[in-house]
């Protein structure tokens, strides 16, 4: 895994602006995904993390267009290679998905049609963007050559999902990811359901076949530990909000977001047995989320400012962006001892 | 039955003022509402006739015979008389006085073989789904196999040696094959919810299994058990009007079927004495539309997707 | 899950053979329920509705020999279920010395035909309007259309038939000829053989039969549809279709349709005794020469093997319509497999 290459391309896939999804209820809008913007780089692999109900799902469904109702994008943009994905109408869309972008679900779950076969469920996205195909024999061997690059065995080309265990369903799924060479692959929690060790392969799987195909690769899930290991830059998001972006190891030797700080701290570590820092969920109510900054109610290092301004994001360093006024020019003394309170706590 | 309506009113139809509906009050349901409507109007109707038409007129020889309602001829010229508003039969039976009677009886036999049934269906039920083992197995052979018998025939037979039989014994009849549909609900519901998390919670803790039964799952299986009752007795009803058909079922004091059956018999259709036959089934077709109407409602009550779905 | 402690295959095996020897039994049973001797009181019974019963001695000296009175009762139940099972049901009364096998054996062809089509038509019309109507491109209109359509939904067919026989039968007519006959399976004076126009006259006099049965029940399956569709709907797997871009009426077949068909197998299994008991109604009220007439011409004129006969039967192929969906079911549905598991 160390010698893994490094991904430096400027050139940007997926250009995320503003992007506001909100859920529907009763007693008014609730703030899913908050105007958060990014840029996923050509061959690059970010991680999305951030407690559950943050928006990380959300946002990836947003970016697919997958929203479910009552779920609906408020307004923002997604450009996938210069196309804007929220302007194609339903059949440019249709034709526009799977070759633009792509999804990993969680496989081991329901995402397969219990009565189609494993082949037949690949062949439908190949013969749906490429047309009929008539060379059954080339098909055949184009699908054995996904199952090869996934390590699945090609006796179940004829086998239905519930003939398979669900780390075979998962590598299904990223056999059918990537199979039309999609310009960016998002995995939604595409390792959560396995047990450790299926984790552990499945995930390699992903960037192995990933960085053959050479697509760019958004991994949505929890697992610090996990995503730390495979990911080139990762975004944190805290209740709809993006609070930083990082290239990964930026990420965990110097979070800057105190947020992400409290997100390094909570992975559990064997060599040095830390207290468990409890801290609760997000505290306020999604329809009606406090004003300024959007952590500020479990900042420790929160004032008067936070209350009233929302943080932009600020540039620290090429391709890391933090939301906190911590990292503002004009509060440098503040940053200083803030950082000096974490040093010696 | 337009499913669509329920959508239509949403004032500007943006996203949001669609989605308060799905939020409100569930039991706010225009199916069951008005299919409780007509069954409570049908009702009100009988008790009024009751009040104030003579049912005494339901026996035969009370009144002059093969009379049109008001505003029809008959096939002799004859006027329809307002002393008979909805005609009478050939055995000079009122009409009018005949729906009073017949309805509630017709009906009731209904409701007493769904009760019946209903009750044995709730305890082999629960049993099935409890206990489990053997005696599951042996409930859901006994259901499969009582489901798979078309009832009528059986009854049939039974109706074919026995001598003239009153309601209550149609009624008892009848529930003989009205306890396997819900059992077979009843087993799949408990099966269902002994595996969700609050019982499993309940167990753990645990709570007795009458206790889990009582407090954890009879309340909230309530609406699927008045859906069930409801379609059993949508069932049951339908058993008694088959044999009602038949001829099987009270002479002196018809109900509904049994007037239809009559009608028949004395080709009331060739001698367009549409009366005769065609009011208690329109009223009929109308109890089982409106217990549909029900019955649908309280799917929707009961699952929320459904309601989603609308 | 529950106990499996049986697979798939002895299980619907074993309902079917319960089945029949459950109806044999209760047939066997209840006619010893009457007070009396059974024989004699049917042919009371008989000469009390028609004065005078031919052939009476005859008729009472076969039956006899038949259930064999003086045996001891598990005698006469053994050599019953034998009898049964050889599908010798002994003598029609009315019709003496013709057999319950012979007449039985001409009219359920009429009732698995009428009731076989009227299956065929409303599983498919109901499956596919209810698929519609769950459906997010159905246009408007159809979606006002589909639920009107199923106004008699749960009338009982028998009742329908009355309202259909007089309308299409009576009120409306052409050339002072009403525009559907109003009885029998097939034009009077006309020979069952193997002739267009006596296949034409078939599905002429079939017609409104059918239609009872299928405009009342149609609708069911079209809400049960629908509310698996419903179903399908939220499941993981229509996301991803969603996600792969495949063409939208692909997706409602082969993934919702395909899917959502699956309990709608199960539950037309379930409904096959009722759909019998509707047919033999609505055969009664038409005429028609099915097994639903046969019993009741065996009511008519107190012919009680006849009756016993004719219910049997009916119950058997009930029983058999049910086993073979049963075992058509794992061809359809690849999570279960005829060698269980």
């Amino acid at each position: 895994m160390e010698e893994r290459k490094r991904h430096d391309s400027d050139r940007v896939v997926l250009k995320v602006e503003n992007l506001r999804i909100h859920y529907a209820t009763p007693q008014g809008d609730v703030i899913a995904v908050s105007d958060i913007s990014f840029n996923l780089y050509e061959g690059e692999t970010l991680g999305l993390v951030g407690e559950s109900g943050c928006g990380k799902s959300t946002t990836a469904y947003g970016i697919l267009q997958l929203v479910q109702p009552p779920g609906y994008i408020v307004h923002g943009s997604i450009e996938v290679d210069g196309t804007e994905v929220l302007n194609l109408e339903e059949e440019a869309l249709r034709k526009f998905r799977w070759t633009g972008l792509s999804l990993i679900p969680q496989g081991a779950m329901n995402s397969l049609n219990p009565t189609m076969r494993v082949k037949d469920q690949i062949i439908d996205v190949i013969e749906s963007h490429e047309g009929k195909q008539n060379d059954k024999e080339a098909l055949r061997e184009r699908i054995f050559e996904l199952f090869q690059n996934v390590g699945l065995p090609n006796r179940i080309y004829n086998m239905y999902p519930h003939e398979l265990s669900g780390g075979m369903k998962q590598r299904v799924c990223i056999a059918m990811g990537v199979a039309l060479h999609p310009t960016v692959v998002i995995a939604d929690e595409a390792t959560s359901a396995l047990d450790v060790v299926v984790q552990r392969i499945v995930a390699q799987t992903l960037v192995k076949v990933k960085d053959e195909i050479g697509v760019s690769l958004i991994v949505i899930g929890h697992d610090m530990g996990l995503l730390a290991q495979i990911v080139d830059r990762i975004a944190v998001m805290y209740a709809g909000k993006m609070v930083e972006i990082a290239p990964v190891e930026n990420v965990y030797a110097n979070p800057l977001h105190p947020y992400t700080q409290l997100l390094i701290d909570s992975i559990p570590s064997i060599k040095e047995r830390k207290p468990l820092k409890i801290t609760e969920g997000i505290t306020h109510d999604p329809r009606n989320p406090p004003s300024g900054c959007i952590f500020r109610l479990r900042c420790p290092f929160a004032w008067e400012h936070c209350a009233e301004f929302e943080p932009p994001p600020i540039t620290v360093e090429d391709k890391h962006e933090v939301a906190c006024h911590l990292f503002d020019q004009q509060f440098e003394e503040r940053r200083t001892n803030a950082l000096a309170t974490l040093a010696n706590p | 039955m337009a499913e669509n309506t329920s959508d239509a009113p949403v004032a500007g139809g943006t996203k949001e003022a669609g989605l308060l509906n799905r939020f409100d009050n569930p039991w706010l349901n225009w199916k069951f509402l008005t299919g409780a409507g007509i069954i409570g109007f049908i009702f009100f109707l009988i008790f009024l006739g009751n009040q104030l038409w003579d049912t005494e007129l339901a026996l035969a020889g009370a009144s002059p015979l093969n009379m049109p309602p008001v505003g029809f001829t008959n096939w002799r010229n004859q006027e329809g008389i307002p002393e008979h508003p909805l005609g009478t039969e050939n055995s000079g039976r009122d009409m009018l006085a005949l729906l009073i009677v017949g309805t509630p009886r017709t009906i009731g036999v209904g409701a007493i073989a769904a009760s019946v049934g209903m009750a044995v269906g709730i305890l082999l039920g629960f049993l099935a789904g409890f206990v489990g083992g053997w005696v599951d197995d042996v409930v859901r052979l006994a259901t499969d196999v009582t489901i798979t018998i078309p009832s009528l025939l059986v009854l049939i037979v039974i109706q074919a040696v026995l001598p003239r039989i009153d309601l209550l014994t149609m009624a008892l009849l009848i529930s003989m094959f009205a306890w396997a549909t819900p059992t077979r609900y009843i087993r799949a519901q408990v099966l269902s919810m002994r595996e969700s998390g609050y019982v499993q919670m309940a167990r753990l803790s645990g709570v007795p299994t009458r206790d889990i039964m009582y407090r954890e799952i009879m309340p909230n299986l309530l609406p699927y058990l008045a859906a069930s009752y409801i379609g059993n007795m949508t069932g049951a009803i339908l058993s008694a009007v088959g044999l009602e058909l038949l001829g099987f079922g009270p002479q002196r004091i018809p109900s509904l079927g049994v007037t239809i059956f009559w009608s028949i018999e004395a080709a009331a259709l060739l001698r367009n004495m549409w009366w005769w036959w065609g009011i208690p089934t329109v009223i009929l077709a109308v109890v089982f539309i409106a217990l549909l109407l029900i019955n649908l409602g309280l799917d929707e009550i009961a699952n929320p997707r459904l309601r989603k779905a609308n | 899950m529950g106990s499996f402690s049986l697979n798939y295959l002895l299980r619907r095996l074993l309902v079917f053979f319960l089945t029949v020897w459950v109806a044999a039994t209760l047939i066997f049973i209840i006619p010893r329920l009457a007070p009396g001797d059974p024989i004699q009181a049917m042919i009371a019974r008989m000469t009390q509705f028609e004065g005078y019963v031919e052939n009476a001695d005859l008729i009472i000296e076969a039956w006899r020999k038949r259930f064999g009175l003086d045996d001891p009762l598990y005698v006469q139940y053994f050599r019953f279920i034998g009898n049964t099972l050889r599908l010798d049901l002994g003598y029609s009364m009315a019709n003496f010395p013709a057999t319950v096998y012979e007449l039985v054996g001409r009219a359920l062809p009429w009732t698995i035909g009428l009731v076989g089509i009227a299956t065929f038509i409303f599983f498919t019309v109901g499956n596919l309007c209810g698929a519609l109507l769950a459906w997010y491109r159905t246009p408007k209109w159809l979606k006002v259309l589909i639920p009107m359509s199923m106004t008699f939904t749960s009338v009982p067919p028998a009742l329908f038939s009355l309202l259909l026989v007089y309308i299409f039968g009576f009120l409306i007519r052409v050339n002072n000829n009403p525009l559907f006959p109003q009885v029998g399976a097939y034009a009077r004076g006309m020979a069952p053989e193997f002739t267009l126009e006596f296949f034409g006259s078939v599905l002429y006099h079939g017609f409104l039969p059918a239609m009872s049965i299928v405009l009342v029940t149609f609708g069911f399956w079209a809400l049960g549809m629908r509310g698996m569709m419903v179903t399908i709907e939220g499941e993981d797997y229509m996301i991803l279709a969603q996600a792969k871009g495949l063409k939208p009426f692909y997706v409602l077949y082969r993934y919702m349709i395909r899917n959502a068909i699956l309990p709608q197998m199960t539950a037309l299994a379930v409904s096959i005794g009722t759909l019998i008991n509707g047919s033999v109604l609505v055969e009664i009220m038409f005429v028609y020469n099915g097994m639903g007439s046969l019993i009741y011409s065996g009511i008519a004129n107190q012919d009680f093997g006849l009756i016993q006969g004719t219910s049997f039967i009916l119950i058997v192929t009930s029983a058999l319509a049910v086993l073979i969906i049963d075992l058509t079911y794992p061809l359809i549905d690849p999570r279960i497999s005829l060698e269980g598991r």
